[in-house]
């Protein structure tokens, strides 16, 4: 079980593994894409008060969750990274950040051309695009640290400290948008409960958060292997490898 | 027991005792029930004062918005199906103000009891379906948000 | 190799750091003096950028005089523990048998003390020439009282993180401002409350929260942040 976990320690097993994972999530993540799309975008109905501009929830939903999703991810990592020193848990933490500010950045655009039909704006302080927002600057504030210094151990431990702190606030972020967006925006009436959603909707909505989960994990194996081959440059498997 | 750790050990209760208190103070707050907007119904009790700036919230009642041909002015009535109060609004309404919708309106009381709006605030419900299911659950009278289903409707945030 | 005698309580380590911050502090008239001045500086562009008129004043006054706070405490964070750190001192705070999260926090508390303070006690006098109701005033103090408290605290984080770079004013306002969202929210907030006349308990119980909390963690984080940033430098 131990001999198990501990392989995931060696980079050669894992930069092989992850290659051959990668195309496998990638095809698939490509399919669900296209199919979700195609729901989506040419199947589904318009919605009874929104029109055609509902649809971009089809990118804008997943990307928002996965916004989310990939900071926690980077936060775990880091705090495994801080606890084990396990340098694997650095690579998937640097490798996540671009693409978690990816995503926001998206659920951000996504939102502001949501918000043109919804609302008559590009941009109206929701307290979700607020907080989006908020995130994005998280994400930029852990690379432009991580930039910033030049000894490598020193960022990485450096950057993984500032992830944590970021993750215990991000929940303290949100309810603060929330709060002040309620007391100086619309609040709106709405239900308790979810959400609710028609099937015909539900189902592409499903499928494309499902493919920006693999889209993740496509790109992340892709630049943790790109990371672990920069770090262990000048190891003897390195050369071995690349040799083939 | 060794110094340092009994240094070690007051440090670590005092954190403990900071989150503790921490955690106090949220509770105090969240006991204060910070108020959102106002109901027809605390207008309609006297609550507020002519002239003090406030936030009303409640649906719109069927049949009651009245447009001027020659301007912008507009005329409805707020209820919360317990008291209604009368509003008036100069300017351009959101697309998704109909009757039987809930708003938010911000503004104040004059000396008549009607509430000038200076704002007019209406967004999206979280209901996402097509049209025909829209109408059909219209017909049956089980459309979310509308005066039917107030009940099971709460007054929340986005 | 550690005797009784080489660890002394923790109240005396915390007031002999505190008073050596304190006697470095006061010979530097610009470590009080500078973010003050910016915070009124700030404070006097926005009546020259919206116009003068004393409604429109008195709508933004909480909200202006809250972010000049917020950019003055974070602006003068920069060298928190950077002059320890070039000299050695911090390697010897490091290395101490007295917990260093415990120097930290008196280290915040002086600082504090020098540009958190000065703010505060300026700030009625801003408020008067904002046009801020007087009924505001208290939500005001008590408000900056505990917010430029939590905003030293977070932005000694951002210090901490950052003490190995030559310049980080820029860099540590990008990391800490999202993180003092909160105490800027509930912060502008009370005193608006307060400026028409509802009540204000609730915003501030909440920033009381968010001191206690950031009061129990960040001189762990900072101490955790140091750590590394003198162990990286060797």
């Amino acid at each position: 079980m131990f001999k198990w976990i501990h392989r995931f320690g060696s980079p050669p097993f894992v930069y092989r593994l992850s290659g051959r994972i990668a195309p496998v999530l990638g095809v698939l993540c490509l399919i669900l894409m296209l199919t979700g799309l195609y729901l989506g975008l040419v199947v589904a109905p318009a919605d009874y008060e929104q029109g055609d501009s509902y649809r971009i929830i089809f990118v804008h939903v997943p990307a928002a969750w996965m916004s989310m999703f990939v900071y926690v991810v980077m936060a775990v990592s880091s705090a495994i990274f801080l606890i084990w020193k396990m340098k694997l848990a650095d690579i998937v933490a640097q490798a996540s950040a671009p693409i978690g500010a990816s995503f926001t950045f998206i659920a951000l655009m996504s939102g502001s051309l949501w918000g043109k039909p919804m609302w008559g704006t590009w941009w109206v302080w929701d307290a979700r695009l607020t907080s989006e927002l908020l995130l994005l600057f998280l994400y930029l504030g852990y690379i432009a640290l991580r930039n910033a210094i030049e000894h490598p151990q020193l960022a990485a431990r450096t950057a993984a400290i500032l992830a944590v702190v970021g993750v215990v606030n991000i929940p303290i972020i949100h309810f603060s948008v929330d709060w002040w967006n309620t007391l100086h925006q619309p609040a709106t009436i709405t239900k308790f409960d979810k959400p609710s959603m028609h099937p015909s909707m539900l189902k592409p909505l499903l499928i494309m958060v499902v493919a920006f989960q693999l889209l993740y994990f496509y790109n992340l194996l892709v630049r943790v292997r790109s990371g672990i081959l920069q770090r262990e440059k000048r190891a003897a498997w390195v050369a071995k490898e690349l040799e083939n | 027991m060794k110094p340092k750790r009994k240094q070690r050990l007051i440090l670590v209760s005092l954190m403990v005792a900071g989150v503790a208190l921490a955690v106090t103070f949220g509770l105090i707050a969240f006991n204060q029930n910070i108020m959102l907007f106002q109901s027809p119904s605390d207008v309609a009790a006297g609550n507020m004062e002519a002239g003090q700036r406030f936030r009303i919230g409640g649906m719109v009642v069927d049949g009651s918005v009245q447009r001027r041909d020659t301007n912008l002015d507009v005329q409805f009535s707020l209820t919360d199906h317990a008291s209604t109060v009368p509003v008036t609004y100069n300017g351009i309404l959101p697309d998704l103000f109909r009757e039987g919708q809930g708003i938010v309106a911000l503004g104040k009381l004059d000396d008549k009891g009607v509430f000038v709006a200076s704002e007019v605030l209406a967004k999206h419900d979280e209901n996402y379906m097509p049209p025909e299911v829209a109408e059909a659950l219209e017909k049956a009278g089980k459309m979310p948000g509308t005066a039917a289903n107030y009940g099971n409707t709460t007054l929340v945030q986005p | 190799m550690m005797s009784i005698e080489a660890s002394p309580s923790l109240s005396s380590v915390f007031s002999r750091i505190a008073r050596r911050e304190l006697s470095v502090a006061l010979r530097n008239e610009g470590q009080w003096l500078n973010p003050l001045l910016f915070f009124v500086i700030v404070v006097t562009l926005f009546p020259l950028g919206i116009g003068p008129g004393p409604n429109t004043l008195s709508i933004i006054a909480p909200g202006v005089l809250w972010v000049s706070a917020l950019l003055s405490v974070m602006l003068s964070l920069d060298t928190l523990f950077r002059t320890d750190y070039l000299d050695g001192s911090l390697e010897q705070f490091v290395l101490a048998e007295v917990p260093l999260s415990l120097i930290v926090l008196a280290k915040i508390m002086v600082h504090w003390l020098m540009s958190g303070l000065p703010l505060l006690l300026m700030s009625p006098i801003l408020g008067v020439s904002l046009n801020l109701p007087v009924s505001a005033f208290g939500a005001l103090i008590l408000s900056l009282l505990l917010g430029t408290l939590t905003l030293s605290l977070l932005g000694a984080i951002g210090a901490a993180l950052t003490v190995s770079l030559n310049h980080a004013g820029v860099l540590l306002s990008l990391l800490v401002l999202p993180l003092s969202v909160p105490v800027l929210i509930f912060g502008a907030s009370a005193v608006s409350a307060a400026a028409s006349g509802q009540a204000v308990l609730g915003q501030l119980a909440l920033m009381a929260a968010f001191l206690a909390l950031t009061l129990s963690l960040a001189p762990y984080v900072c101490a955790a942040s140091l750590r590394i940033g003198v162990a990286g430098s060797n």
